[in-house]
């Protein structure tokens, strides 16, 4: 078992990822422990944001209520975040260690997380400085206990959910549900599940058992975990051979395009075909929906016009597939630059390929995103601004900043969490991205009115558009100036 | 066809390749041997400009290889896993490679069928991306695209390693057909002396990156060898 933990820890200091980029890895760690030092502030001053920030009259009352969405959103962030320890075992299979010991020991790894002490961190002070002296100790740690024992199931629950269902239309249904659960409860009013689960946990209160059922939940969890892998530790059911998919997809009017079309329409299988790209497809529908909770939302109401923020949100809605896609603009290609490298004008019409596929699916997103003008005409005219401006210059800016020493990455490994590819530069060039409309933008808005500060966007951005044959050529060149650094960096050879 | 000049590569203090001057004619079968890091992959990557040569050029015809593009053109070659495209079906990457050559669907299906007896029905018509076939027809894949497009030049890395000995056979008709047929020059690297010496009319040993032995007689080929191997 030691010798497990050993090899644990020598896998995490020379993977490729943390002893390339130390930098990364500590800034990365710095951002976890700011994150969880956030939420046990929120923890402590729980009681008083409540009461004194929200007018809750009772902090307890209100916590209670509202915990089902605690662990409704719990489970979201865990589906999309939390890790699978299955790659591991194909390593450990082979050896003579008995399985039981190989799939006890990864899931006690895979419980070491940031993920497991959430819960912990914000509902503990709380029930110091709440529960307990309001209703005894005793009271306090059952509630406290009911709560992890919920969080930690989930955990269980959740490597198994997500090794069974992940990638298939079950998993999408079942997060689809979990989501409009949530939000239909507490947007619509349909009904409140918040007020059906609270009896829960105000009986933890004044009982054990709500403990002792959740405890046993937990275990039982972890067995329907551990017995789950244990029947599927086979490297055939791990790494499962994946069907053709969309077989002929492809956009028609790349065909138009020559050898760049051609290779936009690779790219597009491409990222249908590898889980890390479809993820970033994904999140882009999802951040579509990122409107609905900005322009909805009574703080950015203004008397007359909208308020500054929207420019930055309607960046993100006309553009997040290629803001996150366009990061590791070459890194998607690392298992086979070479590829491209030895075909004539490979490298070329890659480049233009890739942009061609920005350009089409930012119109695409474009388009979903016209429904917003029911929000008014303002909206309508933000997104053609900033989609615009989008088109014209942040293209550039993310292509051309992404091809700062690019790093190879493994695109069958999911994306969330996974910093496979991403270098300093990836968080450096969000500033000029987010940054950039707003140096446009805010000039004019704040010097003549906001609606200059849009046809300044539009304008800046139909400029690049007329420029984007010169514009697309700076890449092109980068890199083939560096095509043999980049190459035997893909080969993984440095 | 293709000239070696000055050649020189070398990683801080390691020189990994030095070659004062290399000709290799047109339409030769040019085999290169050598322990393992002799640096024939390197030599390979250079020509293909994949590599950057810390001295020297290589030119093919005449025109510097890192200086343009056409002559990629000519030249087909198969590396390794990186020069295909893993999430296609071997299918579709053919297909890709088609439209890439400016080939018709005639000339494709004229070039694949010289493939049949090798591919043994294991590669067209599968639902199944490269990435997850197996080693030997990966590389089977790897070589049909290579030679497609009619180049003149073809490179093969190691291309008899994790084929099956009846393959093998078949791999080697095969380069032996297309070298009958045209003129294409053919540039292959191998351990497997045999097979090596049974398809190339010219053997160059490296060793330590520096050329040892330029063998052009047929006849003593293989016993030379096979004393510098120990085997």
């Amino acid at each position: 078992m030691i010798q497990l933990i050993k090899l644990e820890l020598l896998k995490t200091m020379r993977s490729t990822a943390f002893a390339k980029s130390v930098l990364v890895a500590i800034f990365l760690g710095f951002l976890a422990i700011l994150l969880l030092s956030y939420l046990l502030m929120l923890g402590i001053f729980l009681k008083d944001v409540l009461e004194k920030g929200f007018n809750f009259p009772d902090a307890y009352e209100a916590v209670s209520a509202h915990l089902i969405y605690f662990f409704l959103f719990e489970f979201m962030y865990r589906y999309f975040t939390q890790k699978l320890p299955v790659i591991e075992l194909e390593r450990f299979l082979h050896l003579p260690i008995k399985k039981s010991k190989i799939i006890n020991f990864l899931l006690a790894r895979s419980f070491v997380s940031p993920l497991s002490v959430i819960a912990l961190l914000i509902f503990t002070p709380f029930a110091f400085t709440e529960v307990m002296p309001r209703f005894g100790e005793a009271a306090g740690w059952s509630w406290i206990l009911t709560i992890l024992f919920t969080s930690w199931s989930l955990h269980w629950l959740m490597l198994w959910f997500k090794q069974k269902f992940e990638d298939s239309i079950t998993g999408l249904v079942v997060i689809f549900a979990v989501l409009l659960l949530g939000i239909g409860s507490s947007y619509y009013g349909w009904f409140n599940v918040g007020e059906l689960m609270k009896p829960i946990f105000d009986w933890s209160l004044i009982s054990f058992i709500p403990v002792a059922v959740m405890a046993i939940v937990c275990l039982a969890l972890y067995r329907v975990a551990f017995s789950f892998y244990y029947q599927h530790a086979y490297l055939e059911d791990l790494a499962e051979e994946e069907e053709v998919k969309f077989a002929n997809a492809g956009f028609g009017v790349f065909d138009r395009f020559g050898l760049a079309g051609e290779f936009a329409n690779l790219e597009w299988k491409l990222i249908i075909r590898h889980k890390k790209s479809r993820t970033y497809l994904m999140l882009a529908g999802f951040f579509l929906l990122y409107g609905l909770i900005f322009y909805t939302n009574p703080i950015y109401q203004t008397e007359d016009g909208f308020s500054h923020m929207f420019i930055f949100v309607g960046v993100f809605i006309t553009s997040i597939f290629m803001l996150q896609y366009g990061q590791l603009f070459l890194s998607w290609n690392s298992a086979n630059f070479d590829f491209f490298l030895i075909k004539r004008n490979g490298v070329e019409a890659l480049v233009k390929g890739k942009y061609l596929l920005f350009v089409a699916i930012s119109v695409l997103s474009f388009l979903a995103s016209v429904p917003y003008v029911y929000f008014g005409l303002d909206i309508l005219l933000i997104h053609i601004a900033t989609f615009l401006f989008n088109m014209g210059v942040v293209i550039h800016l993310v292509v051309y900043l992404s091809l700062w020493k690019p790093k190879p990455m493994d695109l069958n490994k999911g994306a969330m969490f996974n910093y496979e590819g991403v270098g300093i530069a990836q968080f450096l060039m969000m500033l000029p991205i987010f940054l950039g409309p707003y140096a446009v933008y805010l000039p004019f808005a704040l010097l003549i009115s906001q609606y200059a500060g849009l046809v300044a966007l539009a304008v800046t951005g139909l400029a690049g558009i007329v420029a984007s044959r010169y514009l697309t050529s700076l890449p092109i060149k980068k890199i083939l100036e560096n095509r043999y650094q980049i190459s035997s960096a893909f080969r993984q050879e440095l | 066809m293709i000239t070696i000049h000055n050649l020189k590569k070398q990683y801080k203090d390691a020189v990994v390749l030095d070659i004062p001057t290399l000709e290799i004619p047109k339409a030769e079968c040019f085999g290169l041997v050598g322990n393992n890091g002799a640096g024939k992959t390197t030599l390979f990557r250079i020509i293909l400009d994949l590599v950057r040569a810390t001295e020297g050029q290589v030119s093919l015809e005449g025109e510097d290889v890192s200086k343009s593009e056409a002559w990629k053109y000519k030249v087909g070659a198969y590396l390794d896993e990186h020069m295909l495209l893993s999430y296609l079906t071997a299918d579709e990457y053919f297909e890709t490679l088609r439209k890439i050559y400016n080939l018709s669907e005639e000339d494709l299906e004229h070039h694949l069928s010289k493939f049949e007896e090798l591919f043994n029905d294991e590669i067209r018509g599968k639902k199944k991306y490269l990435r997850d076939l197996s080693k030997g027809n990966t590389k089977k894949v790897g070589i049909a695209a290579a030679m497609l497009g009619n180049p003149e030049v073809v490179m093969l890395d190691e291309p008899f390693e994790n084929l099956d000995p009846s393959s093998q056979v078949r791999l080697k008709k095969l380069i032996l057909q297309e070298k009958a047929l045209s003129q294409v020059t053919f540039l292959i690297s191998s351990h497997d002396l045999n097979h090596v010496t049974d398809l190339c009319d010219r053997i160059v040993l490296l060793e330590k990156g520096k050329v040892i032995k330029d063998l052009v007689d047929k006849g003593s080929m293989v016993e030379e060898l096979n004393r510098y191997f120990g085997t």
